[in-house]
């Protein structure tokens, strides 16, 4: 093959531009101009435009078997959607804190306890989940979480996703804990009696050592029938202790544990509408298992209930 | 990006990715792989998306990326060839005359297109199959854009080469 021409070889760029569209007017001008003198370059512009309306010929032109691809995506993508959990780890006042939502709702409130990274958590422990580290979704969670710890929320109306429960079981003993109003306790066996399952209160006790939105599901609100404050995130009772002084339940160091002061709570018997006082009928005397107790009026009110016609406690409140 | 719009963005671009990596791995068993692979790799990363993100641009790059991985194994490149090879034996024979030339020359611009070095095929698709423009296509092959032009420029030239004193200059121009 014979060398090129300069003028050819440096014009070669703006030919192949203007063969495929991509020329200014003025540099398809400049090709314009040379290829009506120069043969040659006349001749590749023209073999060139002709493979560019060749392969014009793919544009559009469908691709075997579109629909079916469609659809194993839709099902690929939706199982990966299913599956996956956006999260983030937060310095919080309660230690490292760990927050994962799905598109469902929040489904993971972690406290770390081994190392304030991914790889300690549980989370990164359970099978078919797949995490990502992100922000910020759920940054606004965390937001809330700390003014609701603070004290300055009583509510964190999140729409839950509770598939990490372990089993059926699991998910309504984590059901029955949500449902304990802010401000208020309820026994191990109180949530036993509550599912139908009266037996089951070391059951119930077992499926709250592992709550996977601790807080959000307030299994700090879940005490023992003795008024005792046991296990929390391991055996972290300062913890349990400090969320519920919060929301205004108090707690006084017994012999070997903190213990709720029941005579400074108000109750409620099983599913009754009103509120009374710890000293009305037998109340003083039951177990805590049909009980719920109330911090304060206030907090009984919130929750729906009216006083007790008997004992008055509206007109004769606890004595501070 | 939130969810919904992700939805949007699958439904509007999952035929011509998937076109895309048609073309570029001739086999549509792995097309189908390799664009599912693409939208789940775009679901775990959409969140951080800037909501002003050229998406399109952006799906390209992924599918691009995932081209080039799968094609790392030398082996899968002379496959795609071969296989663009069994389709144009195929392909022979049928239509009138004039429409199996043309049909002989796009078979042998496949064949052609086929043998370029991957980065020179993945941008003369781009630019050629998908308009893009160069800067996307530079975001897709991590190159400038003065690169990423000189690709398919130097595609178009090794096609030119390819083709000489084929019958393909006789193939319908279609302008």
């Amino acid at each position: 093959m014979t060398r090129k021409p300069s003028v050819c070889q440096k014009i070669e760029p703006a030919l192949l531009a203007t063969a495929i569209g991509d020329a200014d007017t003025t540099t398809a001008a400049r090709v314009e101009t040379h290829t009506r003198a120069c043969a040659p370059c006349r001749e590749d512009l023209a073999r060139y435009r002709a493979i560019d309306s060749a392969v014009g010929a793919w544009r559009g032109a469908p691709a075997p078997a579109e629909e079916l691809v469609g659809a194993r995506l839709t099902s690929r993508l939706a199982d990966l959607r299913r599956r996956t959990l956006v999260y983030r780890i937060f310095p919080s006042p309660l230690g490292p804190i760990l927050i994962a939502r799905s598109e469902e709702g929040v489904s993971c409130i972690e406290y770390l306890t081994g190392g304030s990274d991914f790889a300690h958590s549980r989370l990164s422990r359970v099978e078919g989940v797949e995490a990502l580290l992100d922000g910020a979704e759920v940054e606004a969670l965390y937001r809330e979480l700390l003014e609701y710890v603070e004290g300055q929320r009583t509510r964190l109306e999140w729409p839950l996703d509770l598939r990490l429960a372990r089993s059926e079981f699991h998910r309504a003993v984590l059901q029955a804990t949500a449902r304990i109003p802010y401000g208020a306790v309820r026994s191990y066996a109180g949530i036993a009696d509550v599912l139908g399952k009266p037996a089951a209160t070391r059951a119930v006790a077992q499926a709250l050592r592992w709550n996977p939105l601790p807080i959000v599901v307030p299994c700090h609100r879940v005490i023992g029938t003795s008024g005792a404050l046991t296990g929390y995130a391991g055996n972290r009772i300062n913890l349990k202790q400090r969320l519920l002084a919060v929301e205004g339940v108090q707690a006084r160091r017994a012999e070997h544990d903190f213990r709720v002061v029941r005579e400074a709570m108000y109750a409620r018997d099983h599913d009754d509408p009103a509120y009374c006082l710890p000293t009305c009928g037998s109340i003083g005397q039951r177990s805590l298992a049909g009980l719920t107790l109330f911090a304060s009026r206030e907090r009984a009110e919130a929750a729906g209930l009216t006083p007790c016609s008997d004992c008055r406690p509206d007109l004769h409140p606890i004595a501070r | 990006m939130d969810a919904e719009r992700f939805d949007t963005l699958v439904a509007t671009h999952h035929r011509e990715i998937y076109r895309y990596l048609v073309r570029t791995t001739f086999r549509t068993s792995e097309a189908d792989d390799l664009a599912q692979e693409t939208f789940l790799r775009a679901y775990r990363a959409h969140r951080t998306l800037p909501p002003d993100a050229n998406a399109r641009a952006w799906l390209f790059a992924i599918a691009t990326n995932v081209a080039k991985n799968h094609f790392r194994a030398e082996s899968r490149r002379r496959r795609a060839h071969a296989a663009v090879r069994e389709t144009r034996n195929e392909t022979d024979g049928a239509g009138p005359e004039g429409e199996t030339l043309f049909n002989e020359a796009l078979a042998l611009l496949d064949t052609v297109v086929a043998g370029l070095p991957l980065k020179q095929r993945l941008a003369f698709t781009l630019r050629k199959v998908h308009d893009l423009d160069y800067d996307a296509i530079a975001r897709s092959l991590e190159c400038s854009p003065d690169s990423a032009r000189a690709h398919v420029f130097q595609a178009l030239r090794k096609i030119r080469r390819s083709l000489n004193g084929s019958e393909f200059s006789l193939g319908r121009d279609e302008r």
